[in-house]
């Protein structure tokens, strides 16, 4: 038994090493879609989940027949392997997943590629895939 | 599959001259340590064993093996073969895997303890030095439910998944549930004690609560096969 708990802890001690850890420095805003005449279509807050840190408002824009998902402000404490989701509930049993958060911090905008229902897809969520770990969530109105 | 392979070519010649074997036998018990990426497994193996010809070098036996398997964020992948090779046929041993029909889960922790029958082949190569390969044929997993997440592209769900209950080897992909295996090689310090190192191939399946992956079918099987180095030792019961 002793050696089972030792090796245990051997392999979780190997299993915790982070990786694909999210930027910290705020993404170039210049980079970035400008939406000032884009369409506001839901908004939401974030609220950290878990005890995690996370902090911002998330607003859908569409523009130009795209929709566009805008972190501005967000803050957040950074993790690994964080992804931004759109889900149809507060678990996200069914997701799609928008791509890597960007950055821990400042403005950030996400073009939603596939054709999406957002009366279907009401909370976006940021997600550590690799521990299946929620770290926010933020429903929309 | 070069394991697989390997026993069966190694496995079905000597079965023919079984009825002609001596009666001599020997008992093994050994537990193996073996390590991967991001995983582990503790075995516990008894073998019985018919030791065959004249100089009885050749051994063949059953066996009843527990391992227990854990890991942490694994990606397991479609099982079935009727979607990895579109068929379930003998013939898919030779048939590479549909990459589209195949779908990931990433399961966060799992534990997998598997109770199987096993076949074993070793060889006595020196007087201290034996080596064999051995797998598992049938038997039950068991293991607590653990969170998963279903990713299919750009879309996914989370859902819950458990070890799928009872295993069977079969060939390839049709095999269904966890099964071990290993290649190894034996060095004996005296009469009863041996420490042994082994090439681990171990295959674990969990099954999601329901049936996560649409097409091109519905799927609820997901497989990992882990490749891990493993040490240990062996005690001669008989």
């Amino acid at each position: 038994m002793k050696t089972f708990i030792l090796f245990s802890f051997i392999l979780m001690m190997i299993a915790c090493q982070p990786n694909n850890i999210t930027p910290t420095a705020p993404v170039n805003n210049s980079a970035q879609p400008d939406l000032t005449d884009g369409t506001l279509l839901k908004q939401g807050m974030f609220t950290g989940i878990g005890g995690h840190t996370v902090s911002g408002t998330v607003t859908i824009y569409e523009k130009s027949s795209k929709k566009y998902i805008v972190f501005d402000p967000y803050s957040s404490q950074s993790g690994p392997d964080l992804k931004v989701y759109l889900s149809k509930n507060e678990q996200a049993s069914e997701y799609i997943r928008i791509g890597p958060l960007m950055s821990t911090t400042g403005k950030q905008v996400y073009e939603v590629t596939t054709n999406v229902d957002l009366a279907v897809y009401p909370f976006v969520h940021i997600w550590c895939e690799k521990f299946s770990v929620e770290f926010a969530r933020a429903p929309l109105k | 599959m070069l394991f697989r392979s390997c026993f069966i070519l190694l496995a079905f010649g000597p079965l023919f001259a079984f009825s002609q074997a001596t009666s001599k036998t020997s008992d093994y018990l050994d537990a193996t340590l073996a390590f991967g990426k991001y995983q582990g497994s503790l075995a516990i193996h008894y073998t019985h064993f018919w030791n065959l010809g004249k100089s009885q070098r050749l051994s063949l036996g059953f066996g009843g093996r527990i391992t227990s398997y854990i890991g942490a964020n694994q990606y397991y992948v479609t099982a079935p073969a009727q979607l990895t090779s579109e068929s379930t046929s003998p013939l898919i041993f030779f048939k590479d895997n549909i990459e589209k029909n195949i779908d990931t889960l990433l399961i966060k922790s799992p534990q997998v303890t598997m109770m199987n029958v096993s076949l074993n082949i070793q060889y006595r190569i020196s007087k201290k030095i034996t080596a064999g390969f051995n797998i598992d044929a049938l038997g039950f997993s068991f293991g607590g439910k653990q969170s998963a997440n279903y990713i299919n592209g750009n879309t996914g769900a989370n859902t819950q998944a458990s070890p799928t209950s009872f295993n069977i080897l079969l060939i390839s992909d049709n095999d269904r549930g966890s099964l071990n295996s290993e290649l190894f090689a034996r060095y004996a310090i005296n009469d009863r004690w041996s420490v042994r190192g082994a090439l681990q191939f171990l295959f674990t399946e969990y099954t999601t609560e329901t049936k996560v992956q649409q097409f091109p079918e519905a799927n609820d099987r997901f497989r990992v096969k882990s490749f891990m180095l493993g040490a240990g030792v062996t005690y001669k019961l008989k």
